[in-house]
């Protein structure tokens, strides 16, 4: 009933459907065993709906890939409901795709909000998505839950002011932010890898380039790391001829970069067309090189190039949820997909994690007030690992582990062209080392 | 010698440029159409390519061979199916038409393929990122200069089919004066039809230089779009030749900007597309208006 609902609102774009119709259902098959006889015994119909925003399609659909398998888990691990202070709720997921577009984000939430009247609402992965979702929210006041974005992004991105009191009221967000790259990456260039401790710092001037500018490069230099920042370029830059000049002319032997994936490419067969890669001994990535996919495209030039991971199939911990480990979850999808695991897997896994977890926290799931007060006080463990609000760096926030990681060539005879290895944990020392960092090298 | 080495990279950035350029230039040159549906095609183009060579396990070099002939049919349906019904009803239906299917292509593209990212980089081997070394300071990049002999060849072998050949007075002719064409006895829907197999084939390239110079993905159209564009118009409109100084203008513009400062990379870009636009409209004479009168001169300018 509901999902019928949810699939005509859905409607418009022909491969959205595709994605709903298959996901709908799995969802239906649920709900309809579950309604006969809960109504038997509830007497009035109790639901949580609960909306979830992420980008499956355009230029941010890396992320939301794995996005449609964790709702399916997430769906029929609740088909018998979900008990909350004696009531047996039944729980409805309304997933929607922002195309990778903000404004459309913005009105999805919208839509959800006074349209579909959800409960909750959760969003995950940059700040394209995040931000317009928390906002919507915030003014609605709906209660929000979301993930994967810098959380400085995320809360200095939307207007609060650093040693002022949090603007915000019903957005609450866990992630890695700025400490968490340093500390990883501090960690991962002073190990067995020697450089000569100069940085080529590639970023653009976006949110998240202007974010490391601001604030994590200035770490690494006070960590006796020489930052070399030529400034912002512009997203979609076709040629890198200046930057890789002035980082040959400081003989830069490490490189840290925040590119969207597309300009990465370019600029790191460049780099090796003008012979940058070959003094380079430690490549540290982020934004890009977090996806199998984005690794691949560069051959040879991808292998041994390192990208700390959110989340990665070693993590000890499981989903509540499904119930799943981390390597049963990354099992499980690339079983069913026919692709091989990705962080985001364990990731927006974990966003349901902990939203059901405040929704239980909260004791009334319908009540608006109590459930964002219940997200505020969270603490719980989820796929990622721990999640902390009571202990975050500024209210409303709650940050989650990086663990280095390096992609290398995967020993012959197996499915998939890469592995990617962790390589230090000083985030979280439960988390296992796989390998040690392999100095770069074009093989 | 960094400005040299920029200035270097620069030119052979314009070549790759003018080689995305082409087939949009050719299209308006000889039908007057703007293809907003450009970038999308080249993509398309780059999917044919990845798919012979996913069946077939050949190099795309090779690989090439078959899908420039699947492009040109493209080209055929392409012509006969939106451009010969749209250019019936105006200069917007045409614009309007080839946005649509830009649209169409990147979704359908997007339901076969996913959102993964692709390039042919690992199918070249060592000529995705082969250089010679000129000196300290300045490599040539073995693929760059291929891309930019390619365009030479392209646009040069295009020029000469335009002024020499058969078809060619014919696609000319065509584009001056269909009715005056027609009464020759040269059947214009053919000639358009030839003529939009030939820009798809151009299209074809384009995209299996993309695929080889960077990497692509189903809604990678748009940005490829805007460059081919600026080339197009900063060249003269319809000027093959014009759209290889057009592209090589841009290129170093945004490199010079780039060394500059990186903000000033794309800035600088369109600030010169900007300048071209401002100065073509007020007629402007100088130094300009000869290499616009220059490029006019060439047979492919109807005006």
């Amino acid at each position: 009933m509901t999902k019928s609902n949810d699939q005509s609102r859905s409607g418009g774009s022909s491969r959205r459907q595709v994605l709903a119709t298959g996901l709908g259902a799995a969802g239906m098959g649920a709900a309809s065993t579950l309604l006969p006889t809960r109504r038997a015994w509830a007497g009035a119909e109790k639901k949580l709906k609960i909306g979830f925003i992420s980008p499956r399609t355009g230029p941010l659909a890396g992320f939301g890939e794995a996005d449609p398998f964790v709702l399916d888990l997430a769906r029929k691990s609740l088909a018998k409901g979900l008990t909350i202070g004696g009531d047996t709720y039944e729980v409805v997921f309304l997933d929607r795709d922002t195309q990778s577009d903000p404004t459309r984000a913005s009105q999805l939430a919208k839509d959800l909000i006074n349209g579909a009247k959800i409960d909750m609402m959760l969003t995950t992965s940059t700040p394209e998505v995040v931000n317009p979702v928390a906002d919507a929210c915030e003014a609605a006041g709906m209660p929000c839950l979301s993930t994967i974005e810098p959380w400085e992004s995320w809360y200095f991105g939307r207007g609060a002011k650093p040693g002022q009191p949090c603007p915000f009221k019903w957005s609450y967000h866990f992630c890695f932010g700025v400490e968490q790259f340093a500390q990883t990456y501090l960690s991962s260039w002073n190990g067995d890898v020697k450089t000569n401790r100069k940085v080529a710092a590639l970023a653009p001037n976006d949110a998240d380039g202007n974010a490391v500018r601001q604030h994590l490069f200035p770490i690494l230099r006070k960590a006796g790391f020489d930052v070399i920042d030529p400034g912002g370029y512009e997203d979609g830059a076709t040629d890198f001829s200046a930057q890789i000049a002035h980082f040959k002319r400081e003989k830069c032997e490490i490189l840290t970069t925040f590119p969207i994936p597309p300009d990465f490419t370019r600029f790191w067969r460049q780099a090796a067309q003008q012979g940058l890669t070959r003094q380079m001994k430690i490549v540290e990535v982020a934004k890009t090189g977090l996806f199998p996919s984005q690794i691949e495209v560069l051959g040879p030039l991808g292998y041994r190039i390192a990208a700390a991971a959110y989340w990665h199939p070693v993590f000890p911990y499981a989903s509540p949820v499904s119930g799943l480990t981390s390597a049963q979850l990354a099992t499980a999808y690339e079983h069913q997909s026919g692709h091989q695991w990705q962080q985001q897997l364990g990731a927006s896994m974990s966003l349901i994690d902990a939203g059901i977890a405040a929704l239980k926290a909260s004791g009334m799931p319908t009540n608006k007030v109590a459930l964002a007060a219940s997200m505020g006080k969270l603490k719980t463990t989820t796929t990622v690992g721990v999640v902390d609000f009571t202990t975050g760096p500024v209210p409303h926030v709650a940050t989650t582990i990086l663990i280095g990681a390096q992609w290398i060539k995967s020993k012959p005879g197996s499915k998939y062209k890469l592995d990617y290895n962790t390589i230090e944990n000083i985030e979280d020392r439960k988390v296992p080392v796989q390998a040690k960092l392999l100095p770069y090298r074009m093989a | 010698m960094i400005w040299i080495n920029q200035i270097l990279q620069g030119i052979l950035l314009g070549g790759y440029y003018a080689l995305i350029a082409a087939g949009l230039s050719f299209l308006f040159g000889v039908m007057r159409v703007i293809n907003l549906a450009h970038g999308s095609l080249a993509v398309l183009a780059a999917f044919l390519l990845l798919v012979i060579d996913h069946w077939l396990g050949i190099s795309p070099f090779v690989g090439l061979l078959l899908m420039l002939p699947a492009m040109a049919l493209v080209g055929v349906v392409f012509q006969l199916g939106v451009l010969e019904r749209s250019l019936r009803g105006g200069v917007l239906i045409p614009l309007l038409a080839t946005f649509g299917v830009s649209l169409l292509l990147d979704n359908i593209l997007f339901a076969l393929f996913g959102a993964n990212t692709r390039s042919f980089a690992s199918h070249i081997g060592t000529l995705s990122y082969g250089s010679w070394a000129i000196n300290r300071s300045i490599d040539i990049s073995q693929l760059d200069a291929l891309i930019f002999a390619t365009a030479l060849g392209l646009l040069g072998g295009m020029h000469l089919l335009l002024t020499r050949s058969q078809l060619g007075r014919m696609i000319r002719a065509t584009a001056i004066d269909a009715d005056a064409a027609a009464l020759s006895g040269i059947d214009p829907r053919r000639v358009r039809v030839a003529a939009a197999a030939m820009a798809m084939m151009m299209v074809g390239i384009a995209g299996a230089a993309l695929g080889m110079r960077s990497s692509f993905e189903p809604y990678a159209g748009g940005a490829q779009l805007i460059y081919a564009f600026e080339a197009v118009v900063i060249g003269g409109t319809g000027s093959l030749w014009g759209t290889l100084i057009g592209g090589i203008v841009l290129g170093i513009a945004q490199n010079v900007g780039a060394t500059i400062n990186p903000h000033l990379s794309q800035i600088s870009g369109h600030v010169v597309f900007l300048l071209v636009l401002v100065l073509r409209m007020r007629g402007a004479g100088g130094l300009l208006g000869d290499l616009r009168r220059k490029i006019r001169r060439q047979p492919m300018a109807p005006t």
